[in-house]
């Protein structure tokens, strides 16, 4: 396959990054990293550890000002928009690591998603809707689930302030298989609502059964992008450096 | 692939009308650079400003001459040091930080993989 071919969409895609350079201090982090997320489309980053998408991702949402290029949402420059007006929006990051209070319960967990305005009643319906599970571990203290619950409740608290882009961060990590499993078929169900999704994993194989475009990178460069078919054919290269 | 039309609408529309600053990538260097440069330019002024005071004819020209080499200049002089302090210490910071979380990974990777060998069966 051919590096990095740009991705075709008829429209202007919904996210989308042009020429980006990040460094932290003077370490630099991404060399120019080129990414679209067309509108209603799911995009699997892919990478080993250290590749620079955790990073990619700070960029996209706005928790990291790049050194160079510029970040696109809906087609308009946003680069240097703060995180917190972007998600306000509907640009919407899931963190790494399971972003939840754990001690908080899973109710009070959702009460922290009003502070974008909507109505705890209004989170609570979407949230119990989409994970029956946390419905009947509402007043479970978050700290105490398993950590697919969890991962679940961080996910129901992303879909609170009703995205319009959703990026999620590692979240297969540290979780059995079939979790993951299960955590990506409601990511495919959030899909099909019509969500942008762009997911970040580092072990590709649950993820690629969802997405409709898989990109690899590789030191802080984007090294190709494709149909899931085409990238799960290059992968075992990519991740032994070959 | 799917669409919700009207939420990217909404979406759009909202990004939209989202007030930005001007100019994007990080200002750090340049109000680091800055910083240098507004130092430089106090020394000088406080420098030249000392030596007109010195050989000023007049008490009211030696007032002059103070208010901008010493008041302005010195004034140049701590405004500068202090971007200049400001953002040399958040860049020294954050490599500090990173070097921090590299190092307590490779010290999770080291105790994981101590644990897996202990654990294997001998």
């Amino acid at each position: 396959m051919t590096p990095a071919q740009p991705v075709t969409a008829d429209r202007q895609p919904l996210l989308a990054l042009q020429g980006i350079r990040a460094a932290y201090g003077n370490i630099d982090v991404l060399h120019g990293v080129d990414l679209d997320v067309p509108r209603g489309a799911v995009v699997a980053l892919l990478g080993p550890n250290g590749a620079g998408k955790s990073t990619t991702l700070k960029v996209a949402c706005g928790l990291m000002a790049p050194k160079a290029g510029k970040v696109l949402v809906a087609g308009r420059d946003v680069t240097g928009a703060r995180a917190e007006d972007l998600a306000r929006r509907g640009l919407v990051t899931i963190p790494e690591g399971k972003g939840v209070f754990p001690n908080l319960t899973v109710r009070e967990n959702l009460v922290v998603a009003t502070y974008g305005g909507q109505k705890l009643a209004a989170i609570e319906a979407v949230a119990y809707e989409r994970f029956p599970r946390l419905k009947e571990r509402r007043n479970q203290l978050a700290g105490t689930m398993s950590g697919g619950e969890q991962q679940m409740l961080a996910m129901a608290r992303g879909l609170a302030s009703n995205p319009a882009i959703l990026l999620l961060d590692e979240l297969s990590m540290g979780l059995a298989p079939l979790v993951v499993e299960e955590l990506y078929e409601i990511v495919a169900q959030i899909a099909r609502s019509g969500v942008s999704i762009l997911v970040i994993e580092q072990f590709a194989r649950t993820v690629l059964g969802v997405a409709d475009v898989a990109v690899i990178m590789l030191n802080g460069r984007v090294r190709s992008i494709g149909t899931p078919q085409e990238i799960e054919a290059e992968l075992s290269s990519a991740y032994l450096g070959g | 692939m799917n669409e919700q039309p009207d939420r990217v609408a909404e979406f759009t529309a909202e990004i939209e009308s989202m007030k930005l600053k001007a100019g994007g990538a990080s200002s750090e260097k340049y109000l680091l650079i800055s910083g240098v440069v507004a130092v430089l330019v106090g020394v000088v002024l406080a420098v030249v400003g000392a030596v007109q005071v010195v050989n000023a004819e007049t008490p009211m020209d030696q007032q002059a001459f103070l208010a901008t080499g010493a008041f302005l200049g010195i004034a140049l002089v701590i405004a500068g040091a202090a971007l200049f302090v400001r953002y040399s210490l958040a860049r020294y910071l954050r490599f500090w930080m990173v070097r921090l979380v590299f190092e307590s990974r490779a010290n999770a990777d080291r105790i994981v993989e101590a644990i897996d060998r202990a654990s294997a069966p001998r």
